[in-house]
């Protein structure tokens, strides 16, 4: 009877330990879709004000050009190519960037400091997303993980390099 | 810009609030912050004397005095504790939480464990890689794991989380009220060829013996030079312990109030931080640096990342005597170059200033609260709290 009982504490136990664990997996999931989701926000704002920035009067054709072709490649890009015509995109806004703080209307300031304060939450939102895929790789490679299938039929996350450049 | 939204945010700190102490003070000052921004924040701390609080704490019951990391830790868990925890939780019906120190053994750990949604855990604390805080690591993951973004106060508090959970964090440094430092006032009694230090100089590792050693060799060179040491301690004591031909050169302060400290700092020569270690950030320098003291320190992993590995203050080798009676004695010859890190030191120290640190922190915050939904009982400490309920109801 003793033993009965000392069975089904030590069932529950695992019981709970698994339905914690399986928590504990969904949360993480859940972190590294709303990053994602976060960091793919602030990349369309970014490239909405290269875009903007393009098309200012300040702008020569040939950068404008440049500005429009790279801010359109960050927008179309697919996940394996991101980082890399995000890379693009920041290279360009470098060279103008450069060229319009020397003289340039308030309206363009204004699109300047927005864009240094968006470059900061970018750096962030990189940081807590490559975290996020980072820790749910980790856990799901763990052997309990695996054996009892806790990630279900959620695909593993892509670990996505940013390269240091992106910004 | 659009008007950001008026948030709730609970705040947690780990250590008694009535002990002064750095994370007590950042707590502080970052309520003080974020409520005159419109915020609605509850901080919730162990105290002692519950009517003393200012508005905004909520006490969660005595702190327990335990020894941690070399160091007495006023901290608070248990059983109690725990369900004053989760009641603050349902109460405070916050949209975010923020977590200082999550992995010492107090309040913000019970917090991350009893929590779920949108938290920031700040770290603070730097040590070398210890065998029992390795040990608790397993355990600790799944908890700390659950802050959706991580926070060090240094690069050495970063690398010491790192090393101890393999975790990655963001470096926000801690702040500064800028302005009250820059307000500070030069006064009569403090200026000449004087030297200041300011910390618990009864502690070995803040290195006042590392001055005291220094300051005949500078007194050969510099022959009305003064040291001023402001700070809490037994004065009496320490005064035994030193050389006696330098002992009418060495003038305890005891401990200074926020105005005094301002004033100390404009004053001084020199500001010399002489600590051999266990610091993880290094606040004075910051605020000896925004007073317009040129700063010396010892070059410890914290103090030279803060000083620009030299640019905005001189370093000299860690607890060579001889090494800082140099830089001492050349720095108060040489009013150009003194001048020069003084001024050099004042603009950087505007990064510390509360307006651009709690910047930084609010925009982490936003991050954090992406994906919607407030702060709640985590769902496997609820079904806990429904059990305990139903056999209190038996």
């Amino acid at each position: 009877m003793r033993f009965a009982l000392l069975g089904v504490a030590i069932f529950f136990i695992i019981l709970w330990y698994l339905s914690f664990s399986a928590t504990r997996l969904d949360r993480l999931h859940h972190r590294v879709e709303t990053s994602w989701a976060n960091l793919d926000g602030l990349l369309q704002r970014r490239a909405a004000i290269a875009l903007e920035l393009a098309h200012s009067d300040r702008a020569d054709p040939a950068s404008s050009l440049l500005l429009t072709a790279a801010a359109y490649q960050a927008r179309d890009a697919s996940i394996v190519n991101r980082s890399h015509a995000e890379s693009g995109l920041s290279g360009a806004l470098g060279l103008l960037q450069n060229d319009l703080t020397l003289e340039s209307k308030p309206a363009e300031q204004e699109l300047l400091r927005e864009l240094s304060e968006l470059t900061n939450k970018i750096r962030v939102a990189i940081a807590i997303h490559v975290d996020a895929v980072n820790r749910t790789r980790a856990v799901r490679s763990k052997l309990i993980f695996k054996v009892f299938r806790l990630a279900g039929s959620a695909p593993l996350p892509v670990t996505f390099e940013f390269e240091d450049d992106v910004l | 810009m659009f008007k950001a939204k008026k948030l709730r945010i609970g705040i947690v700190c780990p250590y008694g609030w009535d002990t002064p102490g750095g994370v007590q003070a950042h707590v502080g000052d970052l309520a003080d912050y974020l409520i005159s921004q419109g915020h609605s924040v509850s901080v919730l701390a162990p105290a002692i004397d519950e009517n003393s609080l200012p508005p905004y704490v909520v006490s969660a019951g005595k702190p327990i005095a335990i020894p941690y990391n070399g160091a007495v830790a006023r901290v608070l868990f248990g059983p109690i504790a725990f369900s004053r925890v989760r009641q603050w939780i349902v109460q405070g019906n916050f949209d975010l939480l923020h977590l200082h120190e999550p992995a010492i053994p107090s309040l913000s750990l019970l917090a991350c464990w009893a929590a779920d949604g949108p938290m920031v855990g700040t770290f603070h604390a730097s040590s070398k890689r210890q065998r029992a805080i390795f040990a608790v690591g397993p355990i600790l993951e799944p908890v700390i794991e659950k802050l959706a973004v991580r926070i060090a106060v240094s690069e050495a508090a970063r690398e010491t989380l790192t090393a101890h959970l393999e975790t990655d964090a963001i470096v926000i440094p801690n702040g500064i009220v800028g302005e009250k430092f820059r307000a500070g006032v030069a006064r009569p009694e403090w200026s000449g060829n004087t030297i200041g230090f300011m910390g618990r100089f009864e502690e070995p590792r803040k290195g006042l013996g590392v001055l005291l050693e220094a300051l005949p060799m500078v007194a050969r060179m510099v022959p009305d030079i003064r040291a001023l040491v402001a700070g809490p301690g037994d004065s009496d004591e320490f005064m035994k312990k030193v050389h006696p031909q330098i002992r009418n050169r060495v003038t305890f302060l005891g401990r200074l109030n926020e105005e005094q400290k301002a004033d100390f700092l404009k004053s001084v020569s020199l500001y010399v931080a002489p600590n051999t270690g266990g610091e993880s950030f290094g606040i004075i320098l910051a605020e000896a640096m925004a007073a317009g003291a040129p700063v010396v320190a010892s070059d410890i992993p914290a103090f030279a990342s803060l000083l620009g590995q030299g640019k905005y203050g001189a370093l000299f080798k860690s607890e060579d005597a001889t090494n800082l009676a140099r830089t001492i004695a050349e720095l108060l010859k040489d009013k150009g170059w003194r001048d020069e890190i003084a001024a050099l030191g004042q603009e950087h120290s505007r990064v510390f200033d509360w307006g651009t640190v709690a910047k930084q922190i609010f925009s982490v915050y936003e991050m954090a609260m992406v994906g919607g939904g407030g702060v709640r009982l985590a769902s496997d400490t609820r079904s806990w709290t429904r059990l305990l309920n139903r056999e209190g109801e038996n």
